[in-house]
C-alpha cells in the first residue's frame, strides 16, 4: 500500500520530469527520485554513486554486457556462466560472443543436490575475465556460495556479476562488503513496482564502462561536431527516468527496513520447507531441490507424474493459487534437470503457514481427482 | 436447454453435457475424460515445428487433410490433457464436414459449453488459435 501511495502522490502532487527545469515541481520530482536512490543504495549497503537505475535485472545485466564487457573484452576472453542462469544472464553473453568472439563457459549443476558443481567452477574460472552467476535460483530457490565464488573469481583475476533478482528479497545483500563487482536487481521481486531495478557497480568498474544507450539526460554537451557525457551513474541513465517506479521502489525498501532480513529469510524458508514436506506426501508429486535446506529461499519447484504442468497450474488457479509454470526463463537448467517445465510455488513475507496448508490440501484434491 | 447456436447438430449432445456441468472443475474433469478417450490422433513423432499451433502455452500440433469423399479430417495432439480434450471436441466437430463448412464454422459451441468462460484468457486464446488454425487449413484445402 505504501508503494502505491508513494507513486500516486508523485502523479497527483508533483508530477514532473526530473533533472531538468527549475520549477518547483521538477525540483520535488528530482528530490524524490534521488531520495529513493539514497534509500535503495543504503538498503544494499552502498553509496548512491554506485547505483545505476535500470528497468530491472535484465537491463542491468545487458548494461554489464554492452557497457562494460563490450569495451573491455575481446576475441578469446572468457566469460563464465552457470547452467542455473536465467535467460537474462545467458542470451546477452551469447550475443556478445558472436560480436566480440569471447568464449562462454558453463558450470554444470550437481544433479544429486541441484547445486553448482564447484569443482567444475574452479576449473572454468581459470583464465576468465568475468564470472556471471545467479545469487539464488529462480527455479530451485537454491542460494549459490557467492562468497566462495567471488573469492575464487578475484583470485583468478575475473570480475564478478551476480544476478540478485531472486536473492535480494530473501537476504540482506551488502554490496560493499560482498566484494561483488556488479549486482543486478529487480524491484518487483521485493515489493516494488515492475519496470524498475538497478545495477550496483564498483566505481573502479564503472569508470571502465561506456554507455550503450545514448541521448538525453546522459550528456554534458552536444554539438554538431560531437557530444560529451556526464560522469558516474548519470552517464548510464538515458532519457526520462522511471520516476514514479523509482519512488515506489524507495517506499518498498523503506517498508522492508522495519524487518530484519534474517527474519524474512527464516519465515520464508520455513514456509517452503512446510510446503515441500506436505507436497512430498501427495502421490506422484516430485519436488526438485531441497527447500528444507537453510540456504533455500521460498521457491518450490515441483511436477506431478501424470498431470501435465500447464493443466496442473490451471487446476490450482481454480482454487485461487497462482503458481508459475513453464521453463521459468531457465531452459538450460530445465535441460540439465531433464524436464521441459515445472510448476513453482513461491512464498514471501506476506504468506502464512495456513495458506501453505490450504495450498497443499487443494493440490492433494486436484491430484486425487485428476490423476 | 442451451440456446442453439451455429454449430453442427452432431455436437448438440456434447454441448449439453458440458453446459450441464456444476462448475468449471467438473468441466475440466469432462475435458480430461475426452482427452483420455480420444488420445492424440497424430503420433508424437509427427509433431513438427511446421504443424505446431503457436500461441498455446502447451504443445499442440494439428494436421488437416481431405478424404477421397471430400470430407475434412483433423488429426491432432497436445501434451496437456485440457488442450487434448479441446482438440478431441474440435475433431468431433469438424471431421466429416466439407472444408468450406469448417472454414465458415464459428467457435459458438465452445461458448455454449462454457469452455471459453472457464479458461483463463491465455488458455481461451490458445483454444482460439487452434480453432483458427483448423479453419485456415480448411480454407487451403477448399481451394485445392
Amino acid at each position: 500500500m505504501c508503494v502505491i501511495e508513494a507513486m500516486s502522490r508523485y502523479y497527483t502532487e508533483y508530477n514532473s520530469n526530473a533533472h531538468r527545469a527549475n520549477h518547483t515541481l521538477a525540483d520535488e520530482a528530482t528530490t524524490a527520485l534521488e531520495g529513493a536512490r539514497g534509500s535503495i543504495s543504503r538498503f544494499f549497503g552502498t553509496s548512491p554513486k554506485q547505483m545505476i537505475y535500470t528497468s530491472g535485472a535484465t537491463e542491468a545485466i545487458n548494461l554489464v554486457a554492452y557497457g562494460w564487457a563490450r569495451a573491455n573484452l575481446s576475441d578469446g576472453d572468457v566469460v563464465v556462466l552457470t547452467e542455473m542462469e536465467h535467460h537474462a544472464d545467458i542470451v546477452p553473453w551469447q550475443e556478445l560472443s558472436k560480436e566480440k568472439g569471447i568464449e562462454v563457459r558453463y558450470v554444470p549443476i550437481d544433479l544429486q543436490y541441484f547445486t553448482l558443481d564447484m569443482d567444475a567452477f574452479e576449473v572454468a574460472v581459470q583464465g576468465a575475465s568475468l564470472v556471471c552467476v545467479v545469487h539464488t535460483s529462480n527455479v530451485l530457490g537454491i542460494r549459490n556460495p557467492i562468497e566462495e565464488i567471488v573469492e575464487l573469481s578475484h583470485s583468478a583475476g575475473a570480475r564478478v556479476l551476480v544476478d540478485c533478482a531472486q536473492g535480494a528479497p530473501h537476504e540482506m545483500i551488502n554490496f560493499d562488503l560482498s566484494n561483488i563487482d556488479f549486482a543486478a536487481i529487480s524491484a518487483h521481486k521485493m515489493g516494488g513496482p515492475t519496470g524498475i531495478g538497478c545495477l550496483l557497480v564498483r566505481l573502479d568498474a564503472m569508470v571502465q564502462m561506456r554507455p550503450f544507450l545514448t541521448g538525453g539526460s546522459m550528456i554534458k554537451k552536444v554539438s554538431t561536431e560531437g557530444s560529451t557525457f556526464q560522469e558516474g551513474h548519470a552517464m548510464f541513465e538515458t532519457g526520462t527516468p522511471r520516476i514514479a517506479e523509482a519512488i515506489g521502489w524507495g517506499a518498498a525498501v523503506d517498508w522492508l527496513d522495519q524487518f530484519e532480513m534474517t527474519e524474512i529469510h527464516s519465515h520464508v524458508n520455513s514456509l517452503a520447507a512446510l510446503a515441500a514436506e506436505l507436497m512430498g506426501n501427495i502421490p506422484g508429486i516430485t519436488v526438485f531441490g531441497d527447500p528444507q535446506r537453510n540456504d533455500s529461499s521460498g521457491a518450490v519447484s515441483f511436477l506431478h507424474d501424470s498431470i501435465q504442468s500447464q493443466d496442473l497450474a490451471l487446476l490450482l488457479d481454480e482454487g485461487g493459487f497462482a503458481v508459475r509454470t513453464g521453463h521459468h526463463c531457465a531452459q538450460p537448467l530445465m535441460d540439465a534437470m531433464g524436464v521441459p517445465s515445472t510448476n513453482r510455488a513461491s512464498f514471501w513475507v506476506y504468506n502464512t503457514s495456513e495458506e501453505v496448508s490450504s495450498f497443499a490440501k487443494h493440490l492433494s484434491e486436484v491430484v486425487s481427482r485428476f490423476s | 436447454m442451451t440456446e442453439r447456436g451455429d454449430w453442427p447438430q452432431h455436437l448438440d449432445s456434447i454441448v449439453e453435457e458440458f453446459s450441464g456441468c456444476f462448475d468449471s472443475m467438473e468441466r475440466y474433469e469432462l475435458l480430461f475424460q475426452y482427452a483420455k478417450s480420444h488420445p492424440s490422433s497424430l503420433p508424437q513423432e509427427d509433431w513438427t515445428e511446421e504443424n505446431q499451433v503457436h500461441g498455446c502455452q502447451s504443445r499442440a500440433h494439428i494436421e488437416c487433410s481431405v478424404s477421397e469423399k471430400g470430407q475434412f479430417i483433423l488429426r491432432g495432439g497436445a501434451d496437456a490433457q485440457i488442450v487434448q480434450g479441446l482438440m478431441a471436441i474440435t475433431s468431433i466437430a469438424v471431421n466429416g464436414m466439407h472444408p468450406k463448412e469448417v472454414r465458415q464454422m464459428t467457435p459458438d459451441f465452445a461458448d455454449a459449453m462454457g469452455i471459453r468462460s472457464s479458461l483463463t484468457p491465455s488458455r481461451a486464446n490458445g483454444f482460439l488459435n487452434m480453432f483458427n488454425s483448423v479453419r485456415e487449413e480448411a480454407g487451403k484445402l477448399e481451394v485445392k
